[in-house]
Protein backbone atom coordinates (compact mmCIF):
# COMPACT_ATOMS: atom_id res chain seq x y z
CA UNK A 1 0.00 0.00 0.00
CA UNK A 2 0.92 3.66 -0.11
CA UNK A 3 2.83 5.98 2.16
CA UNK A 4 0.92 8.97 3.51
CA UNK A 5 2.10 11.84 5.76
CA UNK A 6 -0.47 13.32 8.17
CA UNK A 7 0.22 16.33 10.43
CA UNK A 8 -1.83 17.16 13.51
CA UNK A 9 -2.25 13.39 13.71
CA UNK A 10 -2.65 12.89 17.45
CA UNK A 11 -6.19 14.15 17.92
CA UNK A 12 -9.39 15.18 16.19
CA UNK A 13 -9.59 15.04 12.40
CA UNK A 14 -5.97 13.97 11.98
CA UNK A 15 -6.27 11.05 14.39
CA UNK A 16 -9.45 9.72 12.75
CA UNK A 17 -7.96 10.08 9.27
CA UNK A 18 -4.89 8.12 10.38
CA UNK A 19 -7.12 5.44 11.88
CA UNK A 20 -9.14 5.14 8.66
CA UNK A 21 -6.19 5.17 6.26
CA UNK A 22 -3.88 3.00 8.36
CA UNK A 23 -6.75 0.55 8.88
CA UNK A 24 -6.81 0.01 5.13
CA UNK A 25 -3.16 -0.85 5.05
CA UNK A 26 -1.61 2.51 4.09
CA UNK A 27 1.72 3.18 5.78
CA UNK A 28 1.29 6.40 7.76
CA UNK A 29 4.01 8.84 8.79
CA UNK A 30 2.19 10.76 11.50
CA UNK A 31 3.36 14.08 12.97
CA UNK A 32 2.18 15.22 16.42
CA UNK A 33 3.01 18.16 18.64
CA UNK A 34 4.83 16.27 21.38
CA UNK A 35 6.05 12.77 22.20
CA UNK A 36 3.42 12.17 24.89
CA UNK A 37 0.58 12.95 22.45
CA UNK A 38 2.11 10.64 19.83
CA UNK A 39 2.37 7.73 22.29
CA UNK A 40 -1.20 8.23 23.46
CA UNK A 41 -2.55 8.32 19.89
CA UNK A 42 -0.52 5.24 18.96
CA UNK A 43 -1.98 3.27 21.88
CA UNK A 44 -5.45 4.50 20.97
CA UNK A 45 -5.22 3.29 17.35
CA UNK A 46 -3.32 0.06 18.09
CA UNK A 47 -5.95 -0.93 20.67
CA UNK A 48 -8.46 -1.43 17.85
CA UNK A 49 -6.10 -2.04 14.93
CA UNK A 50 -2.97 -3.81 16.25
CA UNK A 51 -1.43 -4.49 12.81
CA UNK A 52 -1.39 -0.96 11.44
CA UNK A 53 1.87 0.57 10.21
CA UNK A 54 2.39 4.03 11.69
CA UNK A 55 5.66 5.93 12.29
CA UNK A 56 5.32 8.78 14.76
CA UNK A 57 7.24 12.07 14.68
CA UNK A 58 7.04 14.79 17.33
CA UNK A 59 7.49 18.32 15.99
CA UNK A 60 6.29 21.81 16.86
CA UNK A 61 5.40 22.69 13.26
CA UNK A 62 4.74 26.32 14.14
CA UNK A 63 8.52 26.81 14.19
CA UNK A 64 10.18 26.66 10.76
CA UNK A 65 13.29 24.94 12.07
CA UNK A 66 11.05 22.17 13.39
CA UNK A 67 9.32 21.78 10.00
CA UNK A 68 12.72 21.45 8.34
CA UNK A 69 13.97 18.97 10.96
CA UNK A 70 10.96 16.66 10.71
CA UNK A 71 10.94 16.96 6.90
CA UNK A 72 14.54 15.73 6.96
CA UNK A 73 13.57 12.75 9.10
CA UNK A 74 10.63 11.91 6.82
CA UNK A 75 12.83 12.14 3.72
CA UNK A 76 15.36 9.80 5.32
CA UNK A 77 12.58 7.32 6.05
CA UNK A 78 11.22 7.56 2.48
CA UNK A 79 14.71 6.99 1.07
CA UNK A 80 15.60 4.06 3.29
CA UNK A 81 12.29 2.29 4.03
CA UNK A 82 10.05 3.54 1.26
CA UNK A 83 10.34 3.61 -2.53
CA UNK A 84 11.15 7.33 -2.71
CA UNK A 85 7.53 8.13 -3.38
CA UNK A 86 5.02 9.90 -1.15
CA UNK A 87 1.47 9.18 -2.16
CA UNK A 88 -0.27 11.86 -0.11
CA UNK A 89 0.51 14.71 2.30
CA UNK A 90 -2.29 15.83 4.62
CA UNK A 91 -1.45 19.26 6.07
CA UNK A 92 -3.91 19.22 8.92
CA UNK A 93 -2.08 20.63 11.98
CA UNK A 94 -3.82 23.76 13.21
CA UNK A 95 -4.50 25.93 16.21
CA UNK A 96 -6.78 28.71 17.39
CA UNK A 97 -5.54 31.65 19.46
CA UNK A 98 -7.31 34.40 21.33
CA UNK A 99 -4.30 36.74 21.48
CA UNK A 100 -1.62 37.91 19.08
CA UNK A 101 1.21 35.48 19.69
CA UNK A 102 4.29 34.89 17.58
CA UNK A 103 6.46 31.91 16.70
CA UNK A 104 10.24 31.86 17.13
CA UNK A 105 10.42 33.37 13.65
CA UNK A 106 8.23 36.26 14.83
CA UNK A 107 5.27 35.12 12.70
CA UNK A 108 1.66 35.19 13.91
CA UNK A 109 0.93 31.71 15.24
CA UNK A 110 -2.32 30.85 13.42
CA UNK A 111 -0.89 31.99 10.08
CA UNK A 112 2.36 30.14 10.80
CA UNK A 113 0.84 26.80 11.82
CA UNK A 114 -2.49 26.61 9.98
CA UNK A 115 -1.02 27.65 6.65
CA UNK A 116 2.71 28.41 6.38
CA UNK A 117 3.96 25.17 7.97
CA UNK A 118 2.07 23.24 5.28
CA UNK A 119 3.57 25.42 2.57
CA UNK A 120 7.10 24.70 3.81
CA UNK A 121 6.56 20.98 4.49
CA UNK A 122 5.06 20.52 1.01
CA UNK A 123 8.08 22.27 -0.49
CA UNK A 124 10.45 19.91 1.30
CA UNK A 125 8.52 16.77 0.26
CA UNK A 126 7.60 17.92 -3.27
CA UNK A 127 10.02 15.66 -5.23
CA UNK A 128 8.60 12.62 -3.44
CA UNK A 129 5.02 13.75 -4.09
CA UNK A 130 5.68 14.37 -7.78
CA UNK A 131 7.39 10.98 -8.11
CA UNK A 132 4.15 9.40 -6.90
CA UNK A 133 1.87 11.77 -8.85
CA UNK A 134 0.58 12.34 -5.35
CA UNK A 135 -2.03 14.40 -3.58
CA UNK A 136 -1.74 17.29 -1.11
CA UNK A 137 -4.70 17.95 1.16
CA UNK A 138 -5.09 21.12 3.24
CA UNK A 139 -7.49 21.34 6.17
CA UNK A 140 -9.44 24.48 5.41
CA UNK A 141 -12.83 25.57 6.71
CA UNK A 142 -16.11 27.10 5.64
CA UNK A 143 -14.91 30.14 7.58
CA UNK A 144 -12.46 30.96 4.75
CA UNK A 145 -15.37 32.67 3.01
CA UNK A 146 -16.26 36.33 3.40
CA UNK A 147 -12.70 37.48 3.99
CA UNK A 148 -9.74 38.72 1.96
CA UNK A 149 -6.04 38.24 2.51
CA UNK A 150 -4.64 41.30 4.31
CA UNK A 151 -1.74 41.68 1.90
CA UNK A 152 -0.21 44.71 3.60
CA UNK A 153 -0.23 43.11 7.05
CA UNK A 154 -0.56 39.40 6.63
CA UNK A 155 0.37 38.80 10.29
CA UNK A 156 -2.42 41.21 11.29
CA UNK A 157 -0.24 42.98 13.85
CA UNK A 158 -2.39 46.09 13.32
CA UNK A 159 -5.90 45.72 14.81
CA UNK A 160 -5.40 42.04 15.58
CA UNK A 161 -8.59 40.03 15.63
CA UNK A 162 -7.93 36.36 16.46
CA UNK A 163 -10.97 35.08 14.55
CA UNK A 164 -9.98 37.09 11.47
CA UNK A 165 -6.49 35.61 11.68
CA UNK A 166 -7.99 32.11 11.86
CA UNK A 167 -10.27 32.69 8.86
CA UNK A 168 -7.47 34.23 6.81
CA UNK A 169 -5.22 31.23 7.52
CA UNK A 170 -7.96 28.95 6.20
CA UNK A 171 -8.37 31.08 3.07
CA UNK A 172 -4.61 30.80 2.56
CA UNK A 173 -4.98 27.00 2.70
CA UNK A 174 -7.40 27.06 -0.25
CA UNK A 175 -5.21 29.54 -2.13
CA UNK A 176 -2.18 27.30 -1.61
CA UNK A 177 -4.03 24.26 -2.99
CA UNK A 178 -5.02 26.38 -6.00
CA UNK A 179 -1.42 27.55 -6.44
CA UNK A 180 -0.07 24.00 -6.30
CA UNK A 181 -2.56 22.89 -8.94
CA UNK A 182 -1.62 25.82 -11.17
CA UNK A 183 2.06 24.90 -10.97
CA UNK A 184 2.10 21.11 -10.80
CA UNK A 185 -1.13 19.65 -12.19
CA UNK A 186 0.76 19.08 -15.44
CA UNK A 187 3.15 16.85 -13.50
CA UNK A 188 0.31 14.79 -12.09
CA UNK A 189 0.08 16.42 -8.65
CA UNK A 190 -3.38 17.15 -7.25
CA UNK A 191 -4.03 19.52 -4.36
CA UNK A 192 -7.25 19.89 -2.40
CA UNK A 193 -8.72 21.91 0.42
CA UNK A 194 -11.19 20.21 2.73
CA UNK A 195 -13.98 21.85 4.70
CA UNK A 196 -14.36 19.47 7.66
CA UNK A 197 -17.58 21.16 8.74
CA UNK A 198 -18.32 21.81 12.40
CA UNK A 199 -16.32 19.20 14.25
CA UNK A 200 -15.95 18.54 17.93
CA UNK A 201 -12.15 18.46 18.41
CA UNK A 202 -9.58 19.96 20.78
CA UNK A 203 -9.14 23.10 18.68
CA UNK A 204 -9.81 26.31 20.57
CA UNK A 205 -9.10 24.72 23.94
CA UNK A 206 -6.28 27.16 24.55
CA UNK A 207 -8.31 30.29 24.02
CA UNK A 208 -9.95 32.62 26.51
CA UNK A 209 -12.73 35.18 26.77
CA UNK A 210 -14.95 35.83 23.77
CA UNK A 211 -12.85 33.66 21.44
CA UNK A 212 -13.25 30.72 23.84
CA UNK A 213 -17.00 31.30 23.80
CA UNK A 214 -17.11 31.36 19.99
CA UNK A 215 -15.18 28.09 19.75
CA UNK A 216 -17.36 26.41 22.38
CA UNK A 217 -20.53 27.47 20.50
CA UNK A 218 -19.06 26.34 17.18
CA UNK A 219 -18.14 22.95 18.57
CA UNK A 220 -21.34 22.34 20.53
CA UNK A 221 -23.20 21.25 17.43
CA UNK A 222 -20.08 19.68 15.94
CA UNK A 223 -19.99 16.20 14.51
CA UNK A 224 -17.50 13.49 15.41
CA UNK A 225 -14.13 13.84 13.64
CA UNK A 226 -14.82 10.46 12.02
CA UNK A 227 -17.17 12.32 9.64
CA UNK A 228 -14.62 14.63 7.97
CA UNK A 229 -12.05 11.80 8.05
CA UNK A 230 -14.16 10.14 5.33
CA UNK A 231 -13.53 13.09 3.01
CA UNK A 232 -9.74 12.75 3.43
CA UNK A 233 -10.11 9.03 2.83
CA UNK A 234 -12.18 9.70 -0.29
CA UNK A 235 -9.62 12.14 -1.73
CA UNK A 236 -6.74 9.74 -1.05
CA UNK A 237 -8.46 6.60 -2.29
CA UNK A 238 -10.07 7.48 -5.63
CA UNK A 239 -8.03 5.65 -8.27
CA UNK A 240 -8.55 8.52 -10.67
CA UNK A 241 -7.77 11.74 -8.78
CA UNK A 242 -10.80 14.00 -8.20
CA UNK A 243 -10.37 17.23 -10.14
CA UNK A 244 -12.15 19.91 -8.09
CA UNK A 245 -10.39 22.08 -5.47
CA UNK A 246 -12.64 22.28 -2.42
CA UNK A 247 -14.49 19.38 -0.79
CA UNK A 248 -17.08 18.93 1.95
CA UNK A 249 -18.53 15.50 2.84
CA UNK A 250 -16.77 13.86 -0.14
CA UNK A 251 -18.39 16.31 -2.58
CA UNK A 252 -16.96 19.25 -4.48
CA UNK A 253 -18.26 22.55 -3.13
CA UNK A 254 -18.04 26.21 -4.07
CA UNK A 255 -15.17 28.08 -2.49
CA UNK A 256 -14.66 31.80 -1.89
CA UNK A 257 -14.43 34.09 -4.91
CA UNK A 258 -11.15 35.32 -3.45
CA UNK A 259 -9.57 32.06 -4.63
CA UNK A 260 -8.14 33.17 -7.97
CA UNK A 261 -4.98 32.34 -9.90
CA UNK A 262 -3.71 35.87 -9.24
CA UNK A 263 -4.20 35.70 -5.47
CA UNK A 264 -2.75 32.19 -5.39
CA UNK A 265 0.39 33.34 -7.21
CA UNK A 266 0.71 36.39 -4.96
CA UNK A 267 0.46 34.26 -1.81
CA UNK A 268 2.96 31.79 -3.26
CA UNK A 269 5.53 34.55 -3.79
CA UNK A 270 4.96 36.00 -0.31
CA UNK A 271 5.21 32.57 1.32
CA UNK A 272 8.42 31.73 -0.53
CA UNK A 273 9.91 34.91 0.89
CA UNK A 274 8.67 34.15 4.43
CA UNK A 275 10.06 30.61 4.29
CA UNK A 276 13.26 31.43 2.41
CA UNK A 277 12.56 28.77 -0.24
CA UNK A 278 11.77 28.69 -3.95
CA UNK A 279 9.42 26.19 -5.58
CA UNK A 280 10.69 24.87 -8.92
CA UNK A 281 8.44 26.49 -11.49
CA UNK A 282 9.54 25.00 -14.82
CA UNK A 283 6.22 23.11 -14.80
CA UNK A 284 4.36 26.40 -15.03
CA UNK A 285 3.03 27.12 -18.46
CA UNK B 1 17.70 54.18 13.22
CA UNK B 2 19.85 51.56 15.00
CA UNK B 3 18.08 49.77 17.85
CA UNK B 4 19.42 47.38 20.49
CA UNK B 5 16.85 44.91 21.85
CA UNK B 6 17.66 42.64 24.80
CA UNK B 7 15.56 39.53 25.41
CA UNK B 8 14.78 39.66 21.70
CA UNK B 9 13.99 35.95 21.35
CA UNK B 10 11.16 36.09 23.91
CA UNK B 11 7.52 37.06 23.44
CA UNK B 12 7.64 40.81 24.12
CA UNK B 13 11.13 41.08 22.57
CA UNK B 14 9.90 39.53 19.30
CA UNK B 15 6.82 41.76 19.26
CA UNK B 16 9.02 44.84 19.75
CA UNK B 17 11.42 43.63 17.06
CA UNK B 18 8.50 43.13 14.65
CA UNK B 19 7.30 46.65 15.39
CA UNK B 20 10.80 48.07 14.76
CA UNK B 21 11.04 46.03 11.54
CA UNK B 22 7.71 47.38 10.36
CA UNK B 23 9.09 50.89 10.90
CA UNK B 24 12.21 50.05 8.90
CA UNK B 25 14.65 50.28 11.82
CA UNK B 26 17.88 48.26 11.77
CA UNK B 27 18.45 46.11 14.81
CA UNK B 28 21.09 44.55 17.02
CA UNK B 29 19.42 41.72 18.92
CA UNK B 30 20.64 39.82 21.93
CA UNK B 31 19.28 37.01 24.10
CA UNK B 32 20.66 34.01 26.01
CA UNK B 33 18.83 31.78 23.51
CA UNK B 34 21.13 31.68 20.47
CA UNK B 35 18.87 29.50 18.29
CA UNK B 36 15.89 31.71 19.04
CA UNK B 37 17.97 34.74 17.95
CA UNK B 38 18.73 33.13 14.58
CA UNK B 39 15.03 32.37 14.04
CA UNK B 40 13.81 35.88 14.80
CA UNK B 41 16.67 37.39 12.76
CA UNK B 42 15.67 35.37 9.68
CA UNK B 43 11.99 36.15 10.23
CA UNK B 44 12.63 39.91 10.45
CA UNK B 45 14.87 39.96 7.38
CA UNK B 46 12.29 38.00 5.38
CA UNK B 47 9.31 40.07 6.53
CA UNK B 48 10.74 43.56 6.42
CA UNK B 49 14.07 43.45 4.57
CA UNK B 50 15.78 45.33 7.41
CA UNK B 51 19.38 44.77 8.54
CA UNK B 52 19.54 42.62 11.65
CA UNK B 53 22.67 41.66 13.59
CA UNK B 54 22.62 39.28 16.55
CA UNK B 55 24.90 38.08 19.31
CA UNK B 56 23.91 35.59 21.98
CA UNK B 57 24.81 36.96 25.39
CA UNK B 58 24.19 36.29 29.07
CA UNK B 59 23.66 39.81 30.38
CA UNK B 60 24.28 38.65 33.96
CA UNK B 61 27.85 37.69 33.00
CA UNK B 62 30.20 40.70 32.58
CA UNK B 63 32.59 38.70 30.36
CA UNK B 64 29.77 37.68 28.04
CA UNK B 65 28.68 41.32 27.79
CA UNK B 66 32.28 42.40 27.06
CA UNK B 67 32.44 39.85 24.23
CA UNK B 68 29.28 41.31 22.73
CA UNK B 69 30.56 44.87 23.09
CA UNK B 70 33.77 43.82 21.32
CA UNK B 71 31.69 42.68 18.33
CA UNK B 72 29.83 45.99 18.37
CA UNK B 73 33.04 48.00 18.54
CA UNK B 74 34.82 45.98 15.84
CA UNK B 75 32.01 46.93 13.51
CA UNK B 76 31.82 50.49 14.80
CA UNK B 77 28.07 50.27 15.38
CA UNK B 78 26.45 53.21 17.18
CA UNK B 79 22.89 53.30 18.48
CA UNK B 80 19.82 55.52 18.62
CA UNK B 81 17.60 53.37 20.81
CA UNK B 82 17.84 50.74 23.54
CA UNK B 83 14.90 48.48 24.41
CA UNK B 84 15.63 46.69 27.70
CA UNK B 85 13.25 43.74 27.45
CA UNK B 86 15.23 40.91 29.09
CA UNK B 87 13.81 39.93 32.46
CA UNK B 88 12.45 36.97 34.38
CA UNK B 89 10.20 35.89 37.19
CA UNK B 90 9.65 32.83 39.32
CA UNK B 91 6.31 33.01 41.08
CA UNK B 92 5.75 31.77 44.59
CA UNK B 93 6.52 32.47 48.22
CA UNK B 94 10.00 33.82 49.01
CA UNK B 95 10.97 30.86 51.19
CA UNK B 96 9.46 28.34 48.78
CA UNK B 97 11.93 29.25 46.04
CA UNK B 98 15.59 28.27 45.84
CA UNK B 99 17.93 30.96 47.16
CA UNK B 100 19.93 31.50 43.98
CA UNK B 101 16.84 31.55 41.78
CA UNK B 102 15.42 34.40 43.82
CA UNK B 103 18.70 36.31 43.65
CA UNK B 104 18.81 35.76 39.88
CA UNK B 105 15.62 37.82 39.48
CA UNK B 106 17.43 40.89 40.75
CA UNK B 107 20.69 39.99 39.00
CA UNK B 108 18.99 39.96 35.60
CA UNK B 109 16.11 42.41 35.95
CA UNK B 110 18.18 45.11 37.67
CA UNK B 111 21.96 44.57 37.73
CA UNK B 112 22.24 43.27 34.17
CA UNK B 113 19.91 45.99 32.88
CA UNK B 114 22.18 48.64 34.43
CA UNK B 115 25.23 46.99 32.86
CA UNK B 116 23.86 46.96 29.32
CA UNK B 117 22.28 50.41 29.64
CA UNK B 118 25.60 51.94 30.71
CA UNK B 119 27.42 50.18 27.87
CA UNK B 120 24.94 51.21 25.17
CA UNK B 121 24.69 54.82 26.39
CA UNK B 122 28.47 54.98 25.94
CA UNK B 123 27.87 53.84 22.40
CA UNK B 124 25.02 56.16 21.45
CA UNK B 125 25.30 57.92 18.12
CA UNK B 126 26.95 61.29 18.56
CA UNK B 127 24.78 64.30 17.81
CA UNK B 128 21.59 62.24 17.57
CA UNK B 129 18.50 61.83 19.70
CA UNK B 130 18.55 58.75 21.96
CA UNK B 131 15.75 56.69 23.46
CA UNK B 132 15.94 54.12 26.26
CA UNK B 133 12.99 51.96 27.26
CA UNK B 134 12.81 49.96 30.48
CA UNK B 135 10.21 47.24 30.91
CA UNK B 136 8.90 47.76 34.39
CA UNK B 137 5.47 46.35 35.24
CA UNK B 138 2.07 47.12 36.67
CA UNK B 139 3.50 45.10 39.56
CA UNK B 140 5.90 47.97 40.28
CA UNK B 141 2.97 50.03 41.56
CA UNK B 142 2.22 47.75 44.51
CA UNK B 143 3.94 45.63 47.13
CA UNK B 144 3.21 42.11 45.89
CA UNK B 145 3.33 39.16 48.28
CA UNK B 146 4.16 35.91 46.41
CA UNK B 147 5.74 38.01 43.66
CA UNK B 148 7.74 40.00 46.19
CA UNK B 149 11.17 39.97 44.54
CA UNK B 150 9.80 40.45 41.05
CA UNK B 151 7.59 43.41 41.96
CA UNK B 152 10.43 45.07 43.90
CA UNK B 153 12.86 44.52 41.00
CA UNK B 154 10.36 46.23 38.68
CA UNK B 155 9.93 49.11 41.16
CA UNK B 156 13.70 49.57 40.96
CA UNK B 157 13.46 49.92 37.18
CA UNK B 158 10.59 52.41 37.39
CA UNK B 159 12.43 54.67 39.84
CA UNK B 160 15.73 54.30 38.00
CA UNK B 161 14.12 55.16 34.65
CA UNK B 162 12.45 58.24 36.12
CA UNK B 163 15.75 59.49 37.56
CA UNK B 164 17.84 58.67 34.52
CA UNK B 165 15.33 60.52 32.35
CA UNK B 166 15.96 63.65 34.40
CA UNK B 167 19.75 63.22 34.19
CA UNK B 168 19.68 62.83 30.41
CA UNK B 169 17.05 65.47 29.68
CA UNK B 170 19.50 68.10 28.47
CA UNK B 171 21.49 65.54 26.48
CA UNK B 172 18.81 65.03 23.83
CA UNK B 173 17.63 61.70 25.23
CA UNK B 174 14.32 60.33 26.48
CA UNK B 175 13.78 57.47 28.91
CA UNK B 176 10.46 55.64 29.10
CA UNK B 177 9.27 53.12 31.68
CA UNK B 178 6.73 50.64 30.33
CA UNK B 179 4.41 49.24 33.03
CA UNK B 180 2.19 46.59 31.42
CA UNK B 181 -0.23 44.18 33.08
CA UNK B 182 -0.14 40.56 31.98
CA UNK B 183 0.74 39.79 28.37
CA UNK B 184 0.27 36.54 26.53
CA UNK B 185 3.79 35.69 25.46
CA UNK B 186 3.87 31.90 25.86
CA UNK B 187 1.41 28.99 25.97
CA UNK B 188 1.61 28.76 29.75
CA UNK B 189 0.78 32.44 30.20
CA UNK B 190 -2.65 31.71 28.68
CA UNK B 191 -3.32 29.34 31.57
CA UNK B 192 -1.84 31.66 34.17
CA UNK B 193 -4.14 34.44 32.98
CA UNK B 194 -7.16 32.11 32.77
CA UNK B 195 -6.49 31.08 36.41
CA UNK B 196 -6.82 34.73 37.45
CA UNK B 197 -10.35 34.70 36.05
CA UNK B 198 -12.04 38.04 35.43
CA UNK B 199 -9.15 40.18 36.72
CA UNK B 200 -6.70 38.26 34.58
CA UNK B 201 -8.73 38.93 31.44
CA UNK B 202 -9.29 42.63 32.06
CA UNK B 203 -5.72 43.51 33.08
CA UNK B 204 -4.14 41.62 30.17
CA UNK B 205 -2.68 43.83 27.45
CA UNK B 206 -2.49 42.88 23.76
CA UNK B 207 1.18 42.35 22.94
CA UNK B 208 1.12 43.93 19.48
CA UNK B 209 -0.62 47.05 20.76
CA UNK B 210 1.80 47.48 23.67
CA UNK B 211 4.75 47.17 21.28
CA UNK B 212 3.41 49.84 18.93
CA UNK B 213 2.32 52.33 21.58
CA UNK B 214 5.52 51.92 23.58
CA UNK B 215 7.55 53.10 20.59
CA UNK B 216 5.05 55.88 19.82
CA UNK B 217 5.22 57.19 23.39
CA UNK B 218 8.96 56.84 23.75
CA UNK B 219 9.42 58.79 20.50
CA UNK B 220 7.05 61.54 21.62
CA UNK B 221 8.99 62.10 24.86
CA UNK B 222 6.71 60.44 27.43
CA UNK B 223 8.14 59.24 30.77
CA UNK B 224 5.85 56.36 31.63
CA UNK B 225 3.35 54.17 29.79
CA UNK B 226 0.74 52.08 31.62
CA UNK B 227 -1.21 50.24 28.90
CA UNK B 228 -4.96 49.85 29.40
CA UNK B 229 -7.49 52.15 31.08
CA UNK B 230 -8.23 49.82 33.97
CA UNK B 231 -4.53 49.32 34.64
CA UNK B 232 -4.11 53.10 34.88
CA UNK B 233 -6.93 53.22 37.43
CA UNK B 234 -5.33 50.39 39.41
CA UNK B 235 -1.93 52.05 39.39
CA UNK B 236 -3.50 55.30 40.59
CA UNK B 237 -5.38 53.44 43.35
CA UNK B 238 -2.04 51.93 44.40
CA UNK B 239 -0.89 55.45 45.28
CA UNK B 240 -3.94 56.25 47.45
CA UNK B 241 -4.53 53.06 49.43
CA UNK B 242 -2.20 52.28 52.36
CA UNK B 243 0.54 49.90 51.17
CA UNK B 244 -0.01 47.36 53.95
CA UNK B 245 -3.68 47.04 52.96
CA UNK B 246 -2.73 46.63 49.28
CA UNK B 247 -0.29 43.90 50.29
CA UNK B 248 -2.98 42.04 52.24
CA UNK B 249 -5.49 42.15 49.37
CA UNK B 250 -2.92 41.06 46.79
CA UNK B 251 -1.68 38.26 49.02
CA UNK B 252 -5.23 36.89 49.30
CA UNK B 253 -5.74 37.10 45.53
CA UNK B 254 -2.44 35.50 44.45
CA UNK B 255 -2.94 32.69 46.93
CA UNK B 256 -6.17 31.73 45.22
CA UNK B 257 -4.77 32.12 41.71
CA UNK B 258 -1.59 30.17 42.29
CA UNK B 259 -3.42 27.28 43.89
CA UNK B 260 -5.46 27.01 40.71
CA UNK B 261 -2.77 27.04 38.10
CA UNK B 262 0.33 25.65 39.76
CA UNK B 263 -1.58 22.38 40.18
CA UNK B 264 -2.13 21.99 36.45
CA UNK B 265 0.18 19.60 34.61
CA UNK B 266 0.64 20.39 30.96
CA UNK B 267 2.19 18.26 28.24
CA UNK B 268 2.43 21.22 25.89
CA UNK B 269 5.02 23.01 28.02
CA UNK B 270 8.17 23.66 26.04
Amino acid sequence: MNTIVVTGATSGIGLESVRLLAGEGHHILAVGHCQANCEKADRDIKAGLPDTKIEWYAADLMQQREVLRVAGEIKTWLDTHGDGRLYALINNAGCARSWYMTTEDGYEQQFALNYLSGFLLTHELLPYLIAAKGRVIMTSSQSHKGIKVHWNDVMLSRHYNPLTAYKQSKLCDVLFAQGLNDLYRAKGLHAYAVDPGLVNTDIGNKTAGIVDLVWKMRKRHGVSPTVPAKTYHYLCNQASAPTALYYYLCKAQKHSREVTKENAARLFALSERLCGVRYETEAAS
Amino acid sequence: MNVVITGAAGGLGRAMANECGRRGYNMFLTDVNGNGLLSIQRGLERQFGVTVATKACDLTDPDSVDEMLAVIDQNGIRFDMLLNIAGLDFEGGFMERERERVVKIVTLNDAATLRITHAILERRRQGGHFIAVFVSSLASMFPMPLKATYAASKRFLLDFATSLRQELKDQDANVLALCPGGMVTRDDTIEAIAAQGFWGDVTTNPLELVARKTLDRALSGKAIYVPGGLNRVLSFAGKLIPRSLVAAVIHWRWNQTQEKWLKKENCMAR
